[in-house]
């Protein structure tokens, strides 16, 4: 594995937010403009509509960073929870991520909490962390890994299942030819995950 | 004022006759230069020499038929806004960036350990640093008498102190210290009139590189108060990088095994051959032909002919600090730089592969309408991480601070490479960040009063 250190390495330090390893938390609580809870939720529904999921499920591999979200009306309708994990700093890709489908969904969503000036409006970062509240604590399964990471893993281990499929890297393993190469621990490592 | 013709569907029309000329036009080629630092011990000798200076700046696009022309540009830090005694309000709506100054921004943009500030050269982050005079030309005549002009402007007005200076030229090779062309992209900026270097580049909004104009987010961008203080500036990040020749010569050298292979393992790290012809369009060899003619050199993308990087790699330089089309995380079109890189120093001689002493590098000036998401994030994000291409924690090749271990993958097949063990081959010298105002601009700080 690459060293995973310069991930969490952020252009905006001042930023308030737990961090584990690579990856940072974001908890945003906001007031609901009366009357609007109903609004939000049939946004809300519409968002986790399957017909949306490709392209909201494409926008966040644009965005690359961001490892989950989610949204939550509480206190009787009368509050907002968003809440997200994600690779290095939050404002990092802020200003890319406005121009997203999913900067788009978040416009709408938010568009329903008192004082939003929009996702694309200089200040909405500022925004944000005033409505930010950081958690006392926060954990991650996996430190070391960054969104990217995680696809590449996912990338080479369905590429070398499918070669453990084959019958001819079996030959080849059994080839006294490979002897060499399979006998190093490296290649022995490799073994190990294709033997269950 | 006249305004340069305007393209695309919004019409937006520059005032470029009132952008400063060293903030938009491209470096000629072959080229002279000099940086002058100034420093203001009074307010009104401050101001009486930008009076003197307002005649020596020019601005506008370059005019074809004048083409020994030389330009001086003029550029403040915060401090140097401050003497001259810049309300503190208007000092105040400035960015964050600007005002803390580059040396207290260098721990995020990865100016650390021999690069960190502590060991600047005097008097980068002293803020002693006020005033930042540029002039760059492609006839030394020319430059001598601009250059003159200038030098009658400051030496004429006690109160200010010329603190550094630097001379820059173009090596006799064409090429940088490391022995490549650079100086061969320049965005293509909407409603300014001047061609970008690439013609599948779609025009960028001219907010990135100029106040006062819609930027890519649809937004005005953040401008310091008053408006014609903002209007039609930009700001600069100049800084001074030390090219560590000898250590890279033998990098290449202990990692081949061919001169031949040498020339492709430097060429994989730079993106381009020697002579400026990027591997994308040539990926098996150099091609002077192609790399002389500039409707091919710069004329390409990376996703459809090399998504995956065999020809050249993701984390080679050119592709890391302008990757075009390539499938990043992110969108390119916000981190976009007009890039001014100058050479210093003597060339190390062909072939020598231990450091001589000489100080050699680049004083390179990064310009744009965003400090933070232009020049801070591309050395945060892309230079001195590779996450957003994949490869989390390997940094630029070439202009990554890796201090001996750090490593960069090259795809290949049938398995990648990766090089291991890279010393750093640049040393941040100092750096400051600039505001480049505008030509009315220059003249409201000159006609300051109290």
């Amino acid at each position: 594995m690459t060293a995973t250190t310069g991930a969490g390495r952020s252009a905006h330090p001042e930023r308030p937010g737990k961090s584990d390893g690579v990856c940072s938390e974001f908890t945003v609580f906001t007031e609901i403009k009366p009357g609007h809870a109903d609004a939000l939720r049939e946004d809300l529904a519409a968002m986790a509509d399957t017909a949306d999921d490709e392209r909201v499920h494409a926008a966040v591999r644009q965005i690359g960073t961001l490892h989950d979200a989610r949204h939550v009306i509480f206190d009787n309708d009368t509050r907002f929870m968003f809440a997200s994990v994600f690779d290095g700093s939050w404002d990092t890709y802020i200003d890319d991520f406005a121009k997203t489908v999913v900067g788009e969904r978040f416009d709408k969503v938010f568009s329903h909490s008192v004082g939003f000036p929009g996702v694309k409006d200089p200040g909405v970062k500022d925004w944000f962390v005033a409505h930010q509240a950081p958690a006392g604590v926060f954990v991650s399964a996996y430190p070391d890994l960054t969104v990217q990471q995680i696809y590449k893993d996912q990338r080479v281990d369905e590429a070398f299942q499918e070669v453990l499929d084959t019958a001819e890297f079996r030959a080849a393993l059994e080839n006294p030819a490979n002897a060499e190469l399979v006998a190093t621990p490296a290649f022995q490592k490799l073994l190990e995950e294709a033997s269950a | 004022m006249k305004p340069a013709d305007s393209s695309g569907a919004t019409g937006v029309r520059v005032e470029i006759d009132d952008v400063q000329s060293g903030a938009l036009r491209p470096r000629p080629v072959p080229y002279e230069g000099k940086f002058i630092f100034l420093r203001v011990d009074d307010r009104h000798a401050g101001r009486a020499l930008l009076r003197r200076l307002l005649p020596v700046t020019s601005g506008g696009l370059p005019d074809a038929d004048r083409s020994g022309e030389a330009w001086v540009a003029v550029a403040f830090t915060y401090q140097g806004l401050r003497a001259l005694g810049v309300p503190q309000e208007s000092l105040d709506s400035f960015p964050q960036a600007f005002r803390a100054g580059m040396a207290a921004r260098a721990e995020l943009i990865g100016d650390v350990g021999e690069s960190a500030p502590a060991h600047w050269e005097a008097p980068f982050g002293t803020g002693d640093v006020h005033i930042a005079l540029s002039a760059l030309s492609s006839d030394a005549a020319q430059l001598d008498r601009e250059l003159k002009r200038a030098r009658v402007a400051y030496e004429d007005t006690p109160g200010v102190q010329v603190i550094w200076q630097q001379e820059v030229r173009q090596l006799p090779t064409g090429r940088t210290t490391f022995g490549f062309r650079d100086g061969i992209s320049h965005p293509n900026i909407e409603g300014v009139g001047l061609p970008g270097s690439n013609p599948q580049e779609a025009p960028i909004k001219a907010g990135e590189f100029i106040l006062g104009y819609p930027d890519e987010t649809g937004s005005l961008p953040p401008m310091p108060e008053p408006e014609v203080l903002g209007r039609n500036g930009t700001y600069a990040a100049v800084r001074k990088i030390h090219t560590n020749v000898a250590a890279w010569r033998r990098y290449l050298r202990a990692n081949s095994s061919s001169a031949e292979e040498e020339a492709r393992l430097a060429a994989k790290m730079v993106g381009r051959w020697p002579s400026g012809a990027p591997l994308t369009l040539t990926p098996e060899h150099d091609d002077p032909e192609l790399a002389a003619d500039p409707q091919r050199v710069n004329n390409f993308l990376y996703r459809e002919n090399d998504d995956r990087g065999y020809r050249c790699p993701a984390s080679a330089h050119i592709r890391r600090t302008n990757p075009r089309d390539s499938t990043i995380i992110g969108d390119a079109r916000m981190h976009r730089l007009i890039r001014r890189g100058t050479t210093y120093g003597p060339p190390l001689p062909e072939g020598v592969l231990e450091d001589d002493g000489a100080d050699r590098g680049l004083v390179g000036v990064f310009l744009g309408a965003h400090l933070e998401r232009q020049f801070e994030f591309i050395k945060a994000e892309w230079v001195n991480d590779g996450n957003f291409i994949g490869y989390p924690g390997e940094q630029d090749p070439v202009a990554g601070h890796h201090g001996g271990t750090g490593t960069v993958t090259i795809p290949e097949k049938p398995v990648r490479r990766r090089l291991q063990n890279l010393p750093s081959f640049v040393v941040t010298r100092g750096g400051e960040y600039c505001f480049v105002p505008g030509l009315r601009a220059l003249r409201w700080l000159a006609e300051l009063e109290g």
